[in-house]
């Protein structure tokens, strides 16, 4: 049996960060990623923080990867931080950018499939020169201790020793399940959320969102766009992509399902968002279907030839930096001659082929994700025998307020779980006692542990600065009492200490509700909000549409088994399965695995895996 | 660490053709119906490629060093970098030479074994494709082994080398048309002669060939980038080939003419129903209905 010293399952950023770090140790570390490629399973919001704690330190991407700021594909730097409160067509927006740099070197807004492959890159890179690298299609299935062994099954692979493991393999951690280490999430602990990517070219994006070149926004929503929700919209600008998408407490969408799609559905059909969205779509016209047949195809591989190049030419000239090489490899003499291309190529189309121009938006990926609520679920002890687990499959996301943050957590843990499996192999012991032990308190040490604990004063003053325009009226007089106290700086101090005594668990159920998240916003929104128009209603693709566009590698099995097919929580998924995934025949609810995007939505009463190698969703963005 | 480091490494060469792209979008033809030469792609022959994987395998499995030879024309290198780019190959030959042209496969074979012969290093395993997707002859493979006097193994769909005992273990697929396959399993000591059959797909089934694909793999893009480098050009006189046996003169055949197989008389008559209305639907569903009554199983 091949022998090896760390296995990492997962090629997530946790797991990529924890083999960079162990290859910068002189560790020898292999990584199993069950996708066809590395980033093809990972989805996030997508913003990664760097931070500059008050108190202790964090492992930043920059720490990990020294030419990350130079080098790392991620798209723009957040600038903006705005909280927007919507009532039907108003809407009042708050300005948080504040909070947003609280404690922060900076955010950026994110798409993992390619940042992970770069990540990914510099990580095999390193990882080659002690005997390790990065193993693809390959699904963990079991790890079992036999003789003091540790001995690591897969669906494709000979089985392999390995002397400690890192598990980062997401919110659905098989290896957390298989082994026992920690219960699913209930839907009490974790938030769904789904998302779409939308297509719209850079120099408009900088234009739109009033912004610089290399400067990007962050758009929050509550209100009525929640549909009574806990929870919230968001919008972050990338490079040349909008992530927009929407975020809800499970056990909240339970309690009143509605389809996830719908819930993006509605913030689309904002006013606001509509209009920021916006683009310029080509439009087909009927092929005269009496013409004969080689005509019409041939019309139809012309028009869709055109609406492609006019498209990409579109794109670049867009796009500061492809109008640059364009002009600098000789294919155009100035930025000025692309523009009149690109003009004449459109007058072609609609006087050849009859091409309208009309305006809509333009939808290139729709994915989901749940999402662990660090506050209550993260791992009290996140180990087992010679197991570390880090990120999201020890339920370490930060959701405080406004403040949404996973990646950066999952690469600071796994740093950590890396330093600590490193200082065991250097003593060659690999017990609970000396590995596990000292991870967790490495882990409580984090100053994310610390803020998923603990209410930060100085954080909530910020958050209560931006907010202080807001008559203390509209608030309803039990909030009132708690804005009033919050806002005097004696009684904030005082106020902080009583619920730091009483604890978030105590807390969450007074601050995580339906007033705070719908009912306040939306009355700000009615009695200060702007009036806001859409010049345009968006053609909006149904799931059906939306699930197309996917690429899968279907496997002939299901990765995911319905144990009680009457019990209610499995009639709700019918709604709740992003890709309705699930339907009832007679009694019971069955499902049909084909288009599930492995979210974990309903992983709470199925058996639940993760497809085998290569198999499965395969995201293009992330 | 395992025993393939320790052991004199396997040498393999692995014998490629330049074919046409015969899929579909790339071929051209001429208005009488034979290839448009000029016009169609060419590449590196797809039973070349399988042949190159299960070199490639040799080097991830064994650690085996690999030499891809071809003989053709000067452009013919542009195959020998697709390959190398696939295998990460340590040298590469093209022999090309005008008194080559009008080769049969016994003559090909004559330049090849020469070339194989002036390799640098000893050869242990040579592999070919099964046969080209233009000549269509699976000829050239075992006439070059004949003449190299190594034992051949055809149609092998699997192998394993036994480092110590130099020996090869080989399954080969046993044709019996129209009645039934077997697999035949072989021993040999090396070197042999593996013509390889178009079933063969390489399995890398342990972590350190995982982890060693992977590096080759990405070496291998950096090596075909500059692949000059790796590439040696020898011609009829550097290859020392007897002129009796190379070119038009060392072939025993010629293709004396190509004729086009008629096209048998359709039996069947196809009716275009679009679909666009619940009329045509129904047609469809009657049409399928009917057809379904006359089979035998339902």
């Amino acid at each position: 049996m091949e022998k090896y010293d760390v296995a990492i399952i997962g090629g997530g950023s946790a797991g990529l960060a924890a083999l960079k770090q162990l290859s910068r140790l002189g560790k020898q570390a292999i990584l199993f990623e069950s996708g066809n490629k590395i980033g093809a399973k990972n989805i996030s919001g997508g913003i990664l923080y760097s931070k500059k704690p008050k108190k202790g330190k964090t492992y930043n991407v920059e720490d990990i990867y020294e030419n990350f700021l130079q080098d790392a594909p991620f798209e723009r730097k957040i600038t903006k931080y705005i909280l927007h409160a919507t009532a039907k067509d108003k809407v009042f927006s708050i300005d948080l950018t504040a909070a947003h740099k609280y404690e922060a070197n900076f955010g950026c807004s994110v798409l993992m499939n390619k940042l992970n492959q770069w990540f990914a890159q510099q990580a095999e890179e390193a990882a080659q020169k002690y005997g390790g690298g990065i193993v693809t299609g390959v699904h963990v299935r079991a790890i079992r201790w036999e003789d003091g062994h540790t001995i690591i099954q897969t669906d494709e692979l000979e089985e392999v020793e390995v002397k400690a493991i890192i598990a980062a393999d997401g919110v659905n951690s098989e290896i957390a399940y298989m082994t026992g280490a920690r219960q699913k999430f209930s839907p009490s602990e974790i938030y769904q959320g789904v998302k779409v990517i939308v297509k719209l070219p850079d120099e408009i994006i900088n234009q739109r969102f009033s912004i610089g070149p290399d400067e990007g926004s962050a758009h929050l929503f509550a209100g009525d766009v929640t549909l009574n929700h806990i929870g919230g919209g968001f919008l972050y600008t990338n490079r040349d992509t909008l992530s927009l998408g929407a975020v809800y407490h499970l056990d909240s969408l339970l309690e009143t399902p509605n389809e996830p799609y719908e819930l993006v559905n509605t913030l689309l059909k904002n006013p606001m968002i509509s209009e920021l969205v916006k683009d310029e779509v080509p439009v087909r016209c009927e092929i005269d279907r009496d013409a004969p047949k080689e005509e019409q195809m041939r019309i139809r591989f012309a028009v869709t030839k055109m609406i492609k190049t006019w498209a990409e030419l579109r794109d670049s000239y867009y796009s500061k930096k492809e109008k640059e090489r364009l002009v600098k490899e000789g294919k155009y003499g100035s930025p000025e001659e692309i523009g009149a291309q690109l003009s004449s190529l459109r007058d072609q189309m609609s006087t050849k082929y009859g091409i309208k121009f009309e305006t809509d938006y333009v939808e290139v990926e729709y994915s989901a994700k749940t999402i662990p609520d660090g506050k209550r679920c993260r791992m009290e002890k996140p180990y087992f025998k010679n197991i570390l687990f880090v990120g999201d499959a020890a339920g370490r996301g930060i959701f405080v307020g406004p403040r949404i943050e996973g990646i950066n957590v999952g690469i600071d843990d796994a740093v950590r779980a890396a330093n600590a499996v490193a200082r065991a192999l250097d003593k060659d012991n690999f017990t609970e006692k000396y590995l596990g032990e000292y991870y967790s308190r490495l882990i409580e040490d984090s100053p994310y542990t610390h803020d998923l604990k603990v209410i930060d004063k100085d954080y909530l003053e910020i958050f209560l600065g931006a907010v202080k325009e807001v008559p203390k009226e509209i608030i309803s007089s039990k909030y009132g009492l708690v804005i009033k106290m919050m806002s005097s700086g004696t009684l904030r101090s005082f106020a902080v200490g009583v619920a730091n005594i009483l604890g978030y668990e105590n807390l969450l159920p007074i601050i995580e509700t339906v007033d705070t998240y719908v009912k306040i916003p939306t009355e700000l929104a009615e009695r200060l909000g702007k009036r806001m128009y859409a010049s345009y209603a968006p053609t909006i693709p149904s799931i059906a549409q939306r699930i197309a566009k996917l690429k899968f590698n279907d496997d002939n099995i299901s990765h995911i088994k319905v144990l009680t097919p009457t019990s209610e929580f499995m009639k709700k998924m019918i709604t709740l399965c992003p890709t309705r995934c699930y339907f009832m025949e007679k009694e019971g609810v069955i499902i049909q695995h084909e288009g599930c995007i492995e979210c974990g939505t309903c992983s709470e009463e199925t058996d639940w895996k993760h497809p085998r190698g290569e198999k499965g969703i395969n995201y293009q963005y992330g | 660490m395992t025993l393939k480091n320790q052991m004199d490494p396997i040498n393999t060469a692995v014998i490629v053709k330049l074919e046409p792209d015969f899929s579909e979008g790339n071929v051209s033809y001429n208005p009488d119906g034979t290839l448009n030469r000029a016009e169609t792609k060419n590449i590196l022959g797809p039973h070349s490629a399988i042949a190159v994987s299960a070199a490639f395998y040799a080097k991830v499995k064994y650690g085996a060093k690999i030499a891809i030879g071809t003989m053709g024309p000067p452009m013919a290198e542009s195959i020998l970098q697709q390959a190398q780019l696939m295998s990460n190959a340590d040298e590469l030959y093209l022999y090309s030479d005008r008194i080559f042209a009008g080769a049969d496969t016994l003559a090909t074979a004559e330049v090849l074994k020469a070339g194989i012969q002036k390799m640098q290093k000893k050869i242990d395993i040579v592999f070919s494709g099964h046969r080209a997707s233009d000549g269509e002859t699976g000829q050239t493979g075992p006439q070059t082994a004949w003449k190299l006097g190594m034992t051949f193994l055809g149609h092998v769909i699997d192998y394993e080398i036994n480092l110590e005992s130099r020996t090869v273990r080989a399954k080969r697929l046993v044709r019996i048309q129209g009645v039934y396959d077997v697999v035949e399993e072989v021993e040999s000591p090396l070197p042999v002669f593996i013509a390889i059959d178009p079933s063969y797909k390489p399995k890398f089934n342990t972590v350190s060939q995982r982890l060693d694909y992977e590096k080759y793999q990405k070496e291998a893009v950096k090596r075909a980038q500059d692949f000059k480098q790796y590439l040696k050009v020898f011609n009829a006189a550097q290859i020392e080939a007897d002129p009796k046996f190379i070119g038009i003169s060392g072939s025993p055949t010629i293709v004396y003419k190509v004729e086009r197989i008629p096209k048998g008389k359709a039996t069947r008559q196809a009716k275009v129903i679009d679909g666009s209305n619940k009329e045509q639907i129904r047609e469809v569903v009657t049409r399928l209905l009917q057809a379904l009554s006359t089979m035998a199983i339902k």
